[in-house]
């Protein structure tokens, strides 16, 4: 008998504790858009404590049961998964529902270089994250336009669908050199971030120089410097004027100074002579000079030769640039 | 056939006790150990994931969910600073202010995750994941466990280089990827 009892102890404890642990559902729905307010119903008399717990917040508030319960819009700003409990002694309904992002309404935008050349494939990069209203990221998938333009050119402009509110983009930076606007943007929206990207001369391109024999020096300089779209290097850019002869090797770096480096380079009888400007390589010159004491033609003129080359003899340029290898 | 069905009933309500009882006593047991990250880098675009920045990520996501953990459960958001920035730091943020003015702590079992880079910025910079996490959760208010769930959860998380690590600069949890 008495383990009858227990035993019916037993199985009252349990059948009580699983209707305490026994949990309803609240109504309410399981998507919400973000900033969307609702309200929910509940039954029953008395005081009852709701909370709603979200990934920017927790609410928690005591309720008449029979009265709805309303959230505002203001208390689900933020996307993602919210718990909501209604407590009421030691029963709990409860929901598990997503908040997702509303419409798109904000960019943000990294566009890297700064300054880039011109012309050149693949060469400029930009982020854009979409945003809702609230600061959420947008998940589902948003057109964002990308434009590229710099003054007086035609843009160059795609549009990419962004996933999981990314979208990004490679471009080829534009033919003329100048301030490139480069812009994000929504279609159907005023949403734009705008970024500046310089685009500068891109490297030299058919280097060419013409050189000048002196009484005592060789003087080379090299046509107006170009890159491959016409735009003029800037000033400053280092080009290297090479002399090769019996004796060695001369290296001359000179900077260029509107449009045009020039230097000097030594006298030489026979000497061949080329020019660079970083990576490019330009023309050669071969310089062969007969002294009067070897039974040359004049007693300072130079006899040049050339080889894919131009060399005048007229007058005398003044030198920029400084000698900066030496003979070796 | 009864009997069964009691049997299982009874287990139920002593689990539930079971895990009311077991949060409280864990934590003091024992500092959670990193949690458990898996990370898939074959999906990343448009930049390939290198060997360093894939063991850092796996490094830092698994120290911000430590830390997350840490924060939610003593209500502490000084212990976000580790590993969150920008905008999933401030809502932490918010909502450890708003636990700990409700007198409400969230208690989590981090049984691990699953990481797919979705997105590596092409100056490497940022990188966009997916996260599948198992989680243990329990919501106390006081004493009395108002919420325990075991679940998975997706994330969208925006991962950036700040100082000398990756941080969590976006946790966004999604209804499924």
């Amino acid at each position: 008998m008495s383990k009858l009892g227990y035993i019916l102890l037993a199985l009252a404890t349990c059948l009580f504790a699983s209707y305490v642990a026994h949990a309803g559902e609240l109504n309410i729905p399981n998507q919400l858009s973000s900033g969307q307010g609702f309200s929910i119903p509940t039954s029953g008399t008395g005081t009852a404590t709701f909370y709603l717990i979200g990934p920017a917040g927790v609410i928690k508030r005591a309720v008449h049961l029979g009265d709805a319960v309303n959230v505002a819009g203001e208390e689900t700003r933020a996307a993602g998964r919210y718990v909501a409990v209604l407590r009421s002694g030691d029963s709990n309904d409860t929901k598990v529902f997503f908040v997702t992002p509303g419409k798109p309404a904000a960019l943000n935008f990294l566009a890297r270089p700064s300054r880039v050349p011109t012309a050149k494939p693949d060469a400029i990069s930009g982020v854009a994250f979409v945003f809702d209203g609230y600061k959420n990221l947008m998940i589902e998938s948003v057109p964002v336009n990308f434009s590229l333009a710099v003054e007086k050119s035609a843009p160059a402009s795609r549009t990419v669908p962004a996933k999981d509110g990314i979208a990004w983009i490679q471009m080829a930076s534009g033919r003329s050199q100048g301030a490139a606007q480069f812009v994000a943007s929504l279609p159907a929206t005023d949403v734009s971030v705008r970024r500046v990207v310089q685009q500068v001369a891109g490297d030299a391109c058919n280097l060419h120089m013409k050189a000048q024999a002196m009484a005592k020096t060789i003087v080379v300089e090299t046509d107006p410097i170009r890159d491959c779209s016409g735009n003029a290097v800037p000033d400053g850019t280092i080009v290297t004027f090479t002399e090769t002869d019996s004796r060695g090797l001369s290296t001359v770096d000179a900077r260029v100074k509107r449009g045009i480096a020039r230097a000097e380079l030594p006298l030489s009888e026979n000497a061949t002579i080329s020019v660079a400007a970083g990576v490019v390589l330009g023309n050669e010159v071969h310089i062969r000079w007969a002294s009067p004491g070897n039974g040359g033609a004049g007693a300072a003129r130079a006899n040049l030769k050339f080889k894919d080359g131009i060399a005048t003899d007229g007058g005398r340029a003044n030198a920029e640039g400084s000698a900066t290898g030496g003979r070796e | 056939m009864i009997k069964t069905s009691i049997f299982r009933r009874c287990t139920r309500a002593l689990l539930l006790l079971w895990a009311s009882w077991a949060a409280f006593v864990f934590p003091v047991l024992a500092d959670d150990p990193a949690p458990k990250v898996q990370l898939s880098i074959s999906g990343a675009t448009p930049r390939e994931v290198e060997d360093t920045t894939e063991k850092a990520i796996v490094r830092d996501y698994s120290a911000a969910w430590a830390a997350l953990t840490k924060a939610l459960a003593g209500n502490r958001a000084g212990a976000l600073e580790a590993g969150f920035t920008g905008a999933a730091h401030d809502e932490l943020a918010a909502r450890i202010e708003q636990q700990a003015k409700n007198g409400v702590r969230t208690q989590i079992t981090d049984r691990g995750h699953n990481l797919e880079a979705v997105i590596y910025t092409l100056e490497g910079s940022a990188m966009q994941l997916h996260d599948t996490a198992q989680l243990d959760i329990q919501v106390l208010d006081g004493g009395n466990v108002i919420h325990s769930e075991h679940a998975t959860v997706h994330y969208v998380v925006l991962m950036t280089v700040a100082e000398d690590r990756w941080k969590v600069r976006l946790l966004q949890a999604v209804p499924g990827f």
